[in-house]
């Protein structure tokens, strides 16, 4: 763990011992030889520090902290202390303690390369890009190296970048970072690629780009050669910045030449095409069109060249290569937008996509590819297009069901595209409700037929016809969203489950089935399918939210803390991550991905979902914990939360969930569209600011009733009520705001069903909760009658909970899950009513005896007490419901459905459901139980 | 360079975020993304340079290759492979290696197509999640220009353990 290289030196055989107790995870050990090595030898700082490692890694932070300050005071100067402390100090995320530790080596050994490029690397964990500038320039003038100049240079483009001044940074940060290189070139210093990449990066952010170009074509550039088409890649950049148009044009043209399936030069090759059409370009009298050569500025040229590329693609035997085909379908899109009558010269969209189907229909991607090109055939051409391709698909005579199938794999595929064709064109959707059991049918067919090629498949393989079975799934969702029949819904996750089981990869059933089982407020098959998917890394940001939106409102209250930790975990580790890695940017001269590094990391500080886990993991941690575990103050203290401080990026949230995650073959007009996103996000901040603040109100109420040590007792009211209020206020009229605009937007919402939407809005707890913490502020005034009124809402609130989960009627079963959210919201506000009403108790007990003679207040104390006992009078009640909820689950047999024999599938789901509804009751009953018996304390 | 596709397929590791930093900021060129015309991202290959040059070992290495199921059967391994070839050769390296399960045949099978042959077996290369040892790799390599006679892909005649190379 730190330099070892010089062994000569004793105390570094001393140490060594320590360094490998720490390495092996032995902290204790580590500890003990550090302070048996202290005893022998007192001035050997590192072995303090080691102590200290050996402390914080055990826990002890404070100790650990303390140890660490008596030698950094001491301000050292050997290698082993300085990168133990370094250690320490990173360890204990406080880097900018290293930057002070270098600092002082530095002042004391300004010689010394070595302590320098510490000190510089320790200013960019932390960002400092001033100070980095100039520690880049000190390294320069002890050891005249290129990079460290480039280190100082590359700090002033990150000045620029982080100014939040636009001005500032185009007209001193640039310039100046630019006259640094300018005097590199002049004086013909420059070495490596990588800087000229730097002045690459700052002419263009100066939009100097006649200059970058200039050094891209120039002598510089020919250092420009790591990346493939480095020079072309640039130049092509500042053709288009400049709308050169026919430099843009032959530059794309030469590189399609080379290379006819590089999509972006197509689109590059149309773009700058149409400008010149538009401007009427003609080549030069005299001499090349452009610095780039050829450049084609006609529709006829365009023609001839994309016949050329197809031609060249036809002569070959095999590996035909998809780009010209796709690229010749793209011109038609352009030439018909832009109403040109030589688009027909191209031949007939359907005629070409019929080709392209015969050329890579067997291939998965080729829906993907003729998806995007759909909108080239006219409604009309709809069902003649799908019935063309069917006949280019090798099926077998139909069986007794009236099935044709495919003989083998590629017949396979071929058929599935033409499915998935004919569903993105809404034929599928068209169909009625017997044409949709129809199709059913014949996608299950096709199902089970093709798992006989997948025999030999591996587990970790897909079955091919694993997608038959996914989209007859998708029809049953059709189904239930019209009919609104639970059955189909039974169906539907009965197949997924038999696919799954089949296919014991394939992620989209486990996230179809992941949110059906969300749908129906069943949780706990949810935990299992999430963890198969084995969701890594970035994905906890990306598709996390499908687990942590319902874990908590669905009373799965150990898996919903769980999940919190899973991305909670992730977003942690990528703060210490990332700073390291700029770090090795600017070693390996990598200066382009650094500001790169830096947007990622705040990509993901900024994230809504971070924001949201962060805040509900306090919430849930509260009320499974607070007054029942430690009280609430120390809860809140544990977690260091300050009502007064806002640590949402409200500005700045970024909404990174891959709302596109699930597969989907719908037509246009039904999928996911940039208005839904929108609405969706939405919705979620609108949420997330709900429960913050709501979180950081409890905050309030647990810092009222104990307020700072600090605060001087002469200035609380003669009530014992503590002066504060001004923050409670505050956050209330916001609780206020943010919830009437809440229902506004869920009033706006009703039509339309969005993502995730949120149940707790109609259940009409918010409101609830709302109301329990203005308690604490009219009871500034002694009115606690709120405390009455209060108890009546939440009798209300409790009513709507009431009904059965899951009940047979007809042969069916059918589930009203709303009813397990509405519950957990009530025990939510069950426990902002107790921690409130522990407050009232705390205020007003004292009044009781003190206070005889005002007739008011103990009347008032009276009332608090009769509401005390209405209120667990409602607990009671909540917790009768939910005993006999259960005892009804338990009963409920499911197996008495006359389900046919085929459905075992089906019957699994059923159960899965059943069991886990028992789950959440039981969870929710328990934390209802306990918060019954903190409330047997509440007597004034 | 992020790509907010997730990738959920089984057979495509999906490494920590500080594994691809790592080879962002030390060799970005060797980190080529391929996307289809939709967006999608179609597949990526991930690689370094290393090696000592006097003792003719500076080479290419695959780190990793992966190509999203739907896009797979249609070359796009072997041209992403042909540019890391290219970018190794433009280094001047003298050959080009990656390690494979010696149970993925359908990848050692591919690789053979594109002219590399198993230069050696390292013993327990790979380790299952509980940290026990799992299987051998085979190293292949194929060798680049620089390496004329081709004595850097000479086959070793036996297996080697994971401690012994390099």
């Amino acid at each position: 763990m730190a330099a070892r290289g010089h062994v000569q030196d004793p105390n570094d055989r001393r140490l060594r011992p320590i360094y490998d107790y720490l390495d092996n995870g032995n902290n204790k050990m580590a500890i003990q030889q550090a302070d048996k090595l202290l005893k022998k030898h007192k001035d050997l700082h590192c072995a303090k520090v080691l102590k200290a490692i050996g402390l914080q890694r055990t826990g002890k932070q404070d100790e650990a902290f303390t140890l660490a300050q008596e030698v950094a005071v001491l301000e050292p100067t050997d290698d082993n202390s300085l990168q133990a402390l370094t250690i320490l100090y990173r360890e204990m995320h406080r880097p900018e303690l290293v930057t002070k530790l270098y600092e002082a080596a530095v002042r004391k050994v300004p010689t010394s390369e070595e302590y320098h490029s510490h000190l510089f690397m320790a200013y960019a964990r932390v960002g400092e890009y001033k100070k980095m500038q100039q520690a880049g320039m000190a390294l320069y003038k002890i050891v005249p190296k290129n990079p460290y100049y480039f280190w100082s240079v590359m700090s002033l483009v990150m000045q620029s970048i982080s100014a939040q001044d636009e001005k500032l940074s185009q007209t001193m940060f640039l310039p100046l970072a630019e006259r640094m290189v300018e005097k590199m070139v002049k004086e013909e210093k420059i070495e490596a690629e990588a800087e000229v990449q730097l002045y690459f990066m700052i002419l263009e952010r100066l939009g100097k780009y006649v200059e970058a170009l200039e050094v891209v074509q120039g002598p510089l550039g020919e250092k420009l050669t790591s990346e493939l088409q480095s020079r072309e890649n640039k130049c092509m950049m500042m053709y288009r910045r400049l709308e050169r148009w026919a430099e843009c044009n032959a530059l794309s043209c030469k590189l399609l030449l080379k290379n006819p399936d590089d999509w972006q030069f197509y689109l590059l090759y149309f773009d700058s095409l149409f400008h010149l059409i538009d401007q009427s370009w003609t080549p030069p009298q005299e001499g090349a069109h452009s610095a780039e050569g050829e450049v084609h500025a006609s529709t006829a040229q365009a023609l001839s060249f994309m016949e050329d590329r197809i031609a060249t693609e036809e002569a070959k035997e095999s590996k035909h290569l998809r780009g010209p085909y796709l690229a010749r379908l793209e011109l038609i899109r352009r030439l018909r937008e832009r109403s040109c009558p030589e688009a027909q010269q191209l031949g007939e969209p359907l005629e070409l996509m019929f080709q392209f189907f015969v050329k890579f229909g067997d291939k998965p991607c080729c829906i993907t590819d003729l998806k995007i090109f759909l909108d080239l055939l006219t409604p009309d051409q709809h069902v003649q297009f799908i019935n063309r391709l069917m006949e280019a698909v090798p099926l077998c005579a139909p069986g007794e069901d009236g099935v044709a199938l495919p003989g083998d794999t590629r017949a396979l595929q071929r058929h599935l595209c033409v499915t998935q064709l004919s569903r993105s064109l809404g034929q599928q959707h068209a169909l009625n409700t017997e044409g949709k059991l129809g199709l059913i049918k014949e996608l299950k067919a096709h199902y089970q037929h093709g798992l006989q090629f997948g025999k030999s498949c591996l587990k970790t393989e897909l079955q091919f016809s694993d997608m038959y079975c996914l989209m007859a799934a998708h029809v049953y969702v059709d189904l239930w969203l019209e009919t609104g029949e639970s059955n189909m819904l039974w169906q539907c996750l009965g197949l997924l489950e038999e696919g799954l089981s089949n296919s014991s990869s394939n992620a989209q059933f486990k996230l179809l089935l992941l949110l059906l089982y969300c749908r129906l407020g069943a949780f706990e098959p949810v935990v299992d399918l999430y963890s198969s998917l084995d969701a890594k890394h970035v994905q906890h940001d990306t598709i996390g939210y499908l687990l942590t939106r319902y874990a908590e409102s669905l009373g799965q209250f150990a898996a919903a803390s769980q999940s919190c930790n899973f991305s909670l975990r992730f977003f942690h580790s990528n703060q210490k991550d990332t700073s390291e890695y700029i770090i090795q940017a600017y070693k390996y001269g990598a200066f382009e991905k650094i500001p790169e590094f830096i947007g990622f990391r705040n990509r993901l500080n900024h994230s809504l979902h971070f924001a949201q886990v962060r805040t509900e993991r306090m919430l849930l941690d509260l009320f499974l914990e607070a007054d029942i575990s430690s009280p609430l103050e120390e809860s809140v203290k544990s977690m260091s939360l300050c009502p007064e401080e806002d640590d949402i990026p409200w500005d700045s949230l970024r909404d990174n969930r891959d709302l596109t995650v699930l597969v989907s073959w719908d037509p246009k007009d039904r999928q996911l569209n940039e208005e839904h996103r929108q609405r969706s996000l939405e919705e979620d901040t609108l949420w997330l600011r709900l429960r913050s603040l709501t979180l950081r109100l409890i905050g309030c109420v647990s810092a009222l009733s104990h307020p700072p040590a600090s605060r001087n007792s002469e200035k609380t009211t003669e009530n014992g009520v503590a002066a504060k209020p001004s923050s409670l206020q505050s956050l209330l009229s916001q609780l206020e705001n943010t919830l009437n605009q809440a229902t506004q937007f869920s009033e706006k919402q009703l039509q339309v069903r969005t993502v995730t939407d949120r149940l707790a809005l109609s259940s009409g707890c918010c409101q609830c909760q709302l109301s329990s913490l203005q308690l604490p502020l009219h009871l500034q005034e002694l009115e606690a009658t709120g405390l009455g009124s209060l108890l009546h809402t939440s009798l209300y609130m409790l009513e709507k909970c009431k009904g059965d989960l899951l009940e047979v009627k007809d042969s069916h079963s059918m589930t009203q899950h709303f009813l397990l959210e509405n519950l957990v919201y009530f025990v939510e506000t069950v426990c902002i009513v107790l921690w409130v009403s522990n407050y009232c108790g705390s205020v007003l007990r004292p009044l009781k005896s003190s206070l005889q003679k005002k007739k008011k207040k103990k009347k008032e104390a009276r009332n608090v007490d009769q509401s005390f006992s209405s209120l667990q009078s409602l607990l009671n009640q909540a917790l009768e419901h939910i005993k006999s909820q259960e005892l009804s689950l338990t009963a409920l047999e499911l197996g008495a459905l006359s389900l046919e024999a085929e459905a075992t599938f089906t019957k699994t789901a059923m159960d899965k459901v059943q069991s886990s509804y028992l789950r959440s009751l039981q969870e929710i009953g328990e934390l209802l139980k306990k918060r019954a018996d903190t409330l047997k304390s509440l007597k004034i | 360079v992020f790509s907010s596709h997730s990738n959920l397929d089984p057979l495509t590791e999906t490494y920590g975020i500080p594994f691809y930093l790592q080879y962002l900021a030390h060799w970005p060129e060797y980190f080529i993304v391929a996307e289809a015309p939709g967006g999608e991202l179609m597949g990526y290959i991930m690689g370094k340079a290393e090696g000592s040059v006097a003792r003719e070992e500076w080479h290419g290495h695959v780190t990793a290759l992966s190509v999203a199921p739907e896009f797979r059967r249609l070359g796009l391994a072997a041209k992403l492979m042909e540019m890391l070839e290219e970018i190794s050769e433009r280094k001047g390296g003298f050959f080009v290696d990656l390690f494979v399960r010696v149970s993925n045949q359908v990848a050692v099978n591919m690789y053979k197509q594109l002219g590399y042959s198993v230069y050696r077996t390292v013993i327990e290369y790979y380790s299952a999640n509980n940290g026990e040892p799992d299987e051998d790799a085979y190293d292949m390599r194929k060798a680049l220009s620089r390496d004329t006679e081709k004595k850097s892909i000479i086959p070793l005649p036996h297996p080697v353990r994971p401690e012994d190379i390099e």
